[in-house]
Protein backbone atom coordinates (compact mmCIF):
# COMPACT_ATOMS: atom_id res chain seq x y z
CA UNK A 1 0.00 0.00 0.00
CA UNK A 2 1.08 3.19 -1.04
CA UNK A 3 1.04 5.99 1.40
CA UNK A 4 2.23 8.81 -1.03
CA UNK A 5 -0.77 10.24 -1.45
CA UNK A 6 -1.98 10.37 1.99
CA UNK A 7 1.51 12.71 2.71
CA UNK A 8 0.67 14.37 -0.25
CA UNK A 9 -2.39 15.45 1.21
CA UNK A 10 -0.78 15.86 4.65
CA UNK A 11 1.84 18.42 2.79
CA UNK A 12 -0.65 20.89 1.46
CA UNK A 13 -3.24 20.63 4.61
CA UNK A 14 -4.00 23.77 6.51
CA UNK A 15 -1.83 21.61 9.17
CA UNK A 16 1.13 22.14 7.33
CA UNK A 17 0.37 25.74 6.43
CA UNK A 18 0.64 26.60 10.25
CA UNK A 19 3.30 24.06 11.23
CA UNK A 20 5.64 25.78 8.07
CA UNK A 21 4.36 29.54 8.46
CA UNK A 22 5.09 29.74 12.32
CA UNK A 23 8.32 28.16 13.35
CA UNK A 24 7.67 28.75 17.16
CA UNK A 25 4.41 27.00 17.36
CA UNK A 26 6.47 23.46 15.67
CA UNK A 27 9.07 24.50 18.50
CA UNK A 28 6.60 24.37 21.18
CA UNK A 29 4.75 21.65 19.77
CA UNK A 30 8.22 19.65 19.39
CA UNK A 31 9.02 20.33 22.85
CA UNK A 32 5.99 18.85 23.88
CA UNK A 33 6.53 15.95 22.10
CA UNK A 34 9.51 15.17 23.90
CA UNK A 35 7.49 16.22 27.33
CA UNK A 36 5.26 13.53 26.32
CA UNK A 37 7.96 10.99 25.04
CA UNK A 38 9.77 11.48 28.99
CA UNK A 39 6.18 9.92 30.12
CA UNK A 40 5.89 7.43 27.84
CA UNK A 41 9.17 6.09 28.75
CA UNK A 42 8.67 5.94 32.42
CA UNK A 43 5.92 4.03 32.09
CA UNK A 44 6.80 1.83 29.83
CA UNK A 45 10.04 1.79 31.94
CA UNK A 46 8.69 1.68 35.36
CA UNK A 47 6.41 -1.73 33.81
CA UNK A 48 9.56 -3.54 32.29
CA UNK A 49 11.49 -3.27 35.34
CA UNK A 50 8.96 -4.79 37.22
CA UNK A 51 8.34 -7.41 34.65
CA UNK A 52 12.02 -8.27 34.50
CA UNK A 53 12.12 -8.27 38.78
CA UNK A 54 14.26 -5.10 39.03
CA UNK A 55 11.84 -2.71 40.73
CA UNK A 56 8.59 -3.82 42.87
CA UNK A 57 8.95 -7.23 43.46
CA UNK A 58 6.23 -7.30 45.72
CA UNK A 59 3.78 -5.34 44.09
CA UNK A 60 0.94 -7.44 41.64
CA UNK A 61 1.70 -7.18 37.74
CA UNK A 62 -2.24 -6.41 37.61
CA UNK A 63 -1.86 -3.61 39.94
CA UNK A 64 1.53 -2.50 38.38
CA UNK A 65 -0.37 -2.12 35.04
CA UNK A 66 -3.30 -0.23 36.57
CA UNK A 67 -1.08 2.46 37.58
CA UNK A 68 0.70 2.81 34.25
CA UNK A 69 -2.05 2.26 31.77
CA UNK A 70 -3.26 5.24 31.89
CA UNK A 71 -0.42 7.64 31.98
CA UNK A 72 0.50 5.70 28.78
CA UNK A 73 -2.37 5.97 26.69
CA UNK A 74 -2.57 9.44 27.43
CA UNK A 75 1.24 9.76 26.77
CA UNK A 76 0.74 7.91 23.45
CA UNK A 77 -1.86 9.75 21.98
CA UNK A 78 -0.21 13.59 22.67
CA UNK A 79 2.91 12.10 21.26
CA UNK A 80 0.60 10.58 18.19
CA UNK A 81 -1.61 14.14 17.76
CA UNK A 82 2.03 16.08 18.25
CA UNK A 83 3.54 13.81 16.08
CA UNK A 84 1.32 14.40 12.92
CA UNK A 85 1.67 18.36 13.02
CA UNK A 86 5.83 17.88 13.18
CA UNK A 87 5.33 15.61 10.17
CA UNK A 88 3.22 17.78 8.25
CA UNK A 89 5.91 20.52 7.83
CA UNK A 90 8.00 17.78 6.28
CA UNK A 91 5.66 15.79 5.17
CA UNK A 92 7.05 14.88 1.74
CA UNK A 93 10.91 14.97 3.58
CA UNK A 94 9.76 12.45 5.33
CA UNK A 95 8.29 9.84 3.30
CA UNK A 96 11.17 9.35 1.82
CA UNK A 97 13.19 9.09 4.72
CA UNK A 98 13.84 5.60 6.16
CA UNK A 99 14.55 6.09 9.40
CA UNK A 100 11.08 7.49 9.70
CA UNK A 101 10.03 4.58 8.28
CA UNK A 102 11.95 2.51 10.52
CA UNK A 103 10.34 4.45 13.32
CA UNK A 104 7.28 4.28 12.36
CA UNK A 105 7.32 0.29 12.05
CA UNK A 106 8.99 0.11 15.92
CA UNK A 107 5.62 2.41 16.78
CA UNK A 108 3.26 0.06 15.46
CA UNK A 109 4.92 -3.14 16.91
CA UNK A 110 5.53 -1.63 20.32
CA UNK A 111 1.67 -0.08 20.45
CA UNK A 112 0.48 -4.08 19.17
CA UNK A 113 2.67 -5.41 21.51
CA UNK A 114 1.49 -3.48 24.51
CA UNK A 115 -2.05 -3.63 23.00
CA UNK A 116 -2.12 -7.35 21.78
CA UNK A 117 0.28 -9.14 23.50
CA UNK A 118 1.15 -7.54 26.93
CA UNK A 119 -1.53 -6.25 28.79
CA UNK A 120 -3.92 -9.14 27.63
CA UNK A 121 -1.48 -11.47 29.62
CA UNK A 122 -0.88 -9.35 32.83
CA UNK A 123 -4.56 -9.19 32.63
CA UNK A 124 -5.36 -12.74 32.16
CA UNK A 125 -2.30 -14.37 33.41
CA UNK A 126 -0.71 -11.72 35.92
CA UNK A 127 1.85 -12.60 38.83
CA UNK A 128 0.86 -16.63 37.60
CA UNK A 129 2.92 -15.69 34.49
CA UNK A 130 6.35 -17.86 34.40
CA UNK A 131 9.70 -16.19 35.51
CA UNK A 132 11.15 -16.41 32.32
CA UNK A 133 8.17 -15.41 30.12
CA UNK A 134 7.60 -12.09 32.50
CA UNK A 135 11.20 -11.04 32.28
CA UNK A 136 11.30 -12.18 28.10
CA UNK A 137 7.91 -9.77 28.38
CA UNK A 138 9.86 -7.08 30.25
CA UNK A 139 12.81 -6.96 28.06
CA UNK A 140 11.39 -7.46 24.40
CA UNK A 141 9.28 -4.48 25.75
CA UNK A 142 12.65 -2.58 26.39
CA UNK A 143 14.05 -3.48 23.03
CA UNK A 144 11.12 -2.36 20.89
CA UNK A 145 10.38 1.25 22.69
CA UNK A 146 14.16 1.44 22.77
CA UNK A 147 14.03 0.87 18.67
CA UNK A 148 11.39 3.79 18.53
CA UNK A 149 13.21 6.40 20.41
CA UNK A 150 16.54 5.74 19.10
CA UNK A 151 15.53 5.67 15.33
CA UNK A 152 13.34 8.77 16.22
CA UNK A 153 15.62 10.89 17.07
CA UNK A 154 17.82 9.85 14.30
CA UNK A 155 15.64 10.75 11.42
CA UNK A 156 16.91 14.76 12.29
CA UNK A 157 20.28 12.83 11.38
CA UNK A 158 19.39 11.28 8.32
CA UNK B 1 33.69 40.10 32.97
CA UNK B 2 31.74 36.40 33.45
CA UNK B 3 30.77 36.70 29.98
CA UNK B 4 34.40 37.02 28.31
CA UNK B 5 35.97 34.44 30.85
CA UNK B 6 33.00 32.38 29.62
CA UNK B 7 33.74 32.87 26.03
CA UNK B 8 37.48 32.32 26.69
CA UNK B 9 36.80 28.99 27.80
CA UNK B 10 34.69 27.95 24.82
CA UNK B 11 37.43 29.26 22.27
CA UNK B 12 40.09 26.88 24.51
CA UNK B 13 38.17 24.21 23.88
CA UNK B 14 37.10 24.89 20.40
CA UNK B 15 41.07 24.87 19.19
CA UNK B 16 41.32 21.31 20.93
CA UNK B 17 41.57 18.64 18.39
CA UNK B 18 38.46 16.35 19.97
CA UNK B 19 36.37 19.10 20.16
CA UNK B 20 36.64 19.50 15.96
CA UNK B 21 36.87 15.58 15.41
CA UNK B 22 33.76 15.60 17.22
CA UNK B 23 32.00 18.56 15.92
CA UNK B 24 33.02 17.08 12.60
CA UNK B 25 32.55 13.48 12.89
CA UNK B 26 29.51 11.60 10.55
CA UNK B 27 28.32 9.26 13.67
CA UNK B 28 29.94 9.89 16.69
CA UNK B 29 28.34 13.54 17.86
CA UNK B 30 24.49 12.08 16.43
CA UNK B 31 24.80 8.98 18.72
CA UNK B 32 26.06 11.30 21.90
CA UNK B 33 23.11 13.20 21.03
CA UNK B 34 20.81 10.72 20.94
CA UNK B 35 21.90 8.47 24.30
CA UNK B 36 21.79 11.96 25.91
CA UNK B 37 18.15 11.96 24.36
CA UNK B 38 17.42 8.58 25.51
CA UNK B 39 19.26 8.87 29.31
CA UNK B 40 16.56 11.87 29.70
CA UNK B 41 13.73 9.90 28.93
CA UNK B 42 15.36 7.06 31.81
CA UNK B 43 15.85 10.05 34.36
CA UNK B 44 12.91 11.99 33.75
CA UNK B 45 10.82 9.08 33.39
CA UNK B 46 11.35 7.95 36.71
CA UNK B 47 11.80 11.65 38.41
CA UNK B 48 8.35 12.54 36.40
CA UNK B 49 7.20 9.10 37.88
CA UNK B 50 8.26 9.92 41.86
CA UNK B 51 6.82 13.44 41.35
CA UNK B 52 3.49 12.47 40.27
CA UNK B 53 2.81 9.94 43.17
CA UNK B 54 4.38 12.76 46.01
CA UNK B 55 1.68 14.73 43.76
CA UNK B 56 -1.56 12.15 44.42
CA UNK B 57 -1.72 11.79 40.64
CA UNK B 58 0.01 8.50 40.11
CA UNK B 59 1.10 5.21 41.91
CA UNK B 60 -1.63 6.38 44.99
CA UNK B 61 -1.50 2.47 46.13
CA UNK B 62 2.22 2.75 46.81
CA UNK B 63 4.61 3.63 49.49
CA UNK B 64 5.66 6.93 48.23
CA UNK B 65 9.59 6.86 49.82
CA UNK B 66 9.65 3.25 48.97
CA UNK B 67 8.70 4.50 45.45
CA UNK B 68 12.14 7.25 45.91
CA UNK B 69 14.10 4.92 47.19
CA UNK B 70 13.40 2.06 44.55
CA UNK B 71 13.50 4.46 41.49
CA UNK B 72 16.46 6.45 42.71
CA UNK B 73 19.09 4.36 40.91
CA UNK B 74 17.86 3.68 37.85
CA UNK B 75 17.38 7.33 37.95
CA UNK B 76 21.11 8.47 39.01
CA UNK B 77 21.91 6.30 36.28
CA UNK B 78 20.48 8.27 33.42
CA UNK B 79 21.48 11.59 35.42
CA UNK B 80 24.95 10.30 35.08
CA UNK B 81 25.32 9.11 31.51
CA UNK B 82 22.89 12.56 30.99
CA UNK B 83 25.57 14.73 32.31
CA UNK B 84 28.53 13.41 30.54
CA UNK B 85 26.94 13.31 26.98
CA UNK B 86 25.48 16.78 28.07
CA UNK B 87 28.75 17.89 28.78
CA UNK B 88 30.24 15.72 25.75
CA UNK B 89 27.71 17.73 23.72
CA UNK B 90 28.60 21.52 25.00
CA UNK B 91 32.60 20.38 24.30
CA UNK B 92 31.88 19.57 20.64
CA UNK B 93 30.32 23.22 19.75
CA UNK B 94 31.58 25.54 22.28
CA UNK B 95 31.39 28.56 21.15
CA UNK B 96 28.20 28.70 19.50
CA UNK B 97 26.42 27.02 22.57
CA UNK B 98 27.61 29.06 24.97
CA UNK B 99 26.34 32.20 23.18
CA UNK B 100 23.20 30.81 23.41
CA UNK B 101 20.49 32.01 25.32
CA UNK B 102 18.96 29.13 25.49
CA UNK B 103 21.49 26.80 26.67
CA UNK B 104 21.93 30.15 29.52
CA UNK B 105 18.61 29.76 30.34
CA UNK B 106 19.20 25.99 30.57
CA UNK B 107 21.72 26.32 32.73
CA UNK B 108 20.07 28.41 35.31
CA UNK B 109 17.38 25.99 35.43
CA UNK B 110 20.10 23.35 35.92
CA UNK B 111 21.20 24.78 39.59
CA UNK B 112 17.29 25.58 40.14
CA UNK B 113 16.27 22.14 39.91
CA UNK B 114 19.13 20.58 41.57
CA UNK B 115 18.48 23.40 44.67
CA UNK B 116 15.16 21.69 45.04
CA UNK B 117 16.29 18.92 44.54
CA UNK B 118 18.22 19.01 47.68
CA UNK B 119 15.66 21.59 49.52
CA UNK B 120 13.01 18.29 48.63
CA UNK B 121 15.65 15.64 50.27
CA UNK B 122 15.83 17.80 53.45
CA UNK B 123 11.81 17.96 53.82
CA UNK B 124 11.26 14.43 52.69
CA UNK B 125 13.84 13.35 56.01
CA UNK B 126 11.93 15.75 58.17
CA UNK B 127 8.84 14.54 57.54
CA UNK B 128 9.74 11.08 57.98
CA UNK B 129 7.10 7.90 57.50
CA UNK B 130 3.94 9.03 58.69
CA UNK B 131 1.99 10.50 55.82
CA UNK B 132 4.12 6.94 53.49
CA UNK B 133 0.47 5.45 52.76
CA UNK B 134 -1.33 8.29 52.30
CA UNK B 135 -2.49 9.34 48.72
CA UNK B 136 -1.13 13.00 48.64
CA UNK B 137 2.25 14.05 50.87
CA UNK B 138 2.58 16.60 52.90
CA UNK B 139 2.28 20.21 51.32
CA UNK B 140 6.15 20.64 51.70
CA UNK B 141 6.98 18.00 49.49
CA UNK B 142 3.71 18.14 47.20
CA UNK B 143 5.03 21.93 46.51
CA UNK B 144 8.54 20.17 45.75
CA UNK B 145 7.46 17.97 43.29
CA UNK B 146 5.61 20.52 41.41
CA UNK B 147 8.20 22.84 40.88
CA UNK B 148 10.61 19.63 40.05
CA UNK B 149 8.01 19.35 37.15
CA UNK B 150 8.29 22.71 35.93
CA UNK B 151 11.76 23.26 36.23
CA UNK B 152 12.77 19.97 34.06
CA UNK B 153 10.30 20.61 31.66
CA UNK B 154 12.15 23.98 31.11
CA UNK B 155 15.02 22.56 30.77
CA UNK B 156 13.92 20.16 28.36
CA UNK B 157 11.86 23.33 26.63
CA UNK B 158 15.75 25.20 26.52
CA UNK B 159 17.49 22.23 25.95
CA UNK B 160 15.04 21.38 22.84
CA UNK B 161 15.58 25.25 22.01
CA UNK B 162 19.21 25.77 21.62
CA UNK B 163 19.01 24.04 17.92
CA UNK B 164 16.91 26.92 16.59
CA UNK B 165 18.81 29.99 15.86
CA UNK B 166 16.13 33.03 16.69
CA UNK B 167 18.81 34.73 19.14
CA UNK B 168 21.94 33.84 17.99
CA UNK B 169 24.33 36.22 17.72
CA UNK B 170 24.58 36.71 14.06
CA UNK B 171 21.35 37.88 13.86
CA UNK B 172 19.90 41.41 14.66
CA UNK B 173 19.50 41.48 18.92
CA UNK B 174 18.85 44.43 21.24
CA UNK B 175 22.40 45.46 22.95
CA UNK B 176 20.51 43.77 26.44
CA UNK B 177 19.78 40.56 24.28
CA UNK B 178 23.48 40.25 23.24
CA UNK B 179 24.57 41.08 26.73
CA UNK B 180 22.35 38.09 28.12
CA UNK B 181 23.25 35.52 25.23
CA UNK B 182 27.24 36.75 25.91
CA UNK B 183 27.69 38.09 22.53
CA UNK B 184 30.94 39.96 23.23
CA UNK B 185 32.12 41.32 19.80
CA UNK B 186 28.57 41.91 18.65
CA UNK B 187 27.89 43.68 21.91
CA UNK B 188 31.37 45.79 22.01
CA UNK B 189 30.22 46.51 18.12
CA UNK B 190 26.65 47.57 19.13
CA UNK B 191 27.94 49.92 21.77
CA UNK B 192 30.74 51.68 19.55
CA UNK B 193 27.87 52.45 16.46
CA UNK B 194 25.68 54.38 19.44
CA UNK B 195 28.36 56.35 20.64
Amino acid sequence: MDLLPLFDWLDTSWLADLAKANGGVFAVVQMFHLLALVVLGGMVLVLDLRLVGAVFPEVPLREMLGYTRKWFDGALVASLVSGVFMSSAVAMKLYYNEMFWAKMTGLLVGALFVYIVERPLLRQSGDDLRPATRRLLGASSMVIWFTVAASGRWIGFS
Amino acid sequence: MLNEWLLALAEYFAAQQWSIALHESIYLYAWVETTHVLTLVLFLGMLAIIDLRMLGWAFTGLSATSMAERLNRPMLVGFAVMVVTGFTLYYAIPIRTTQSIWFRIKVVLLIAAGINAWLFHRALRNAGATWNDRTQAPQRLRAGAGVSLLVWSGVVFTGRAIAYDWFDCHKPLSGWMFWAAGCVQELAASETASH
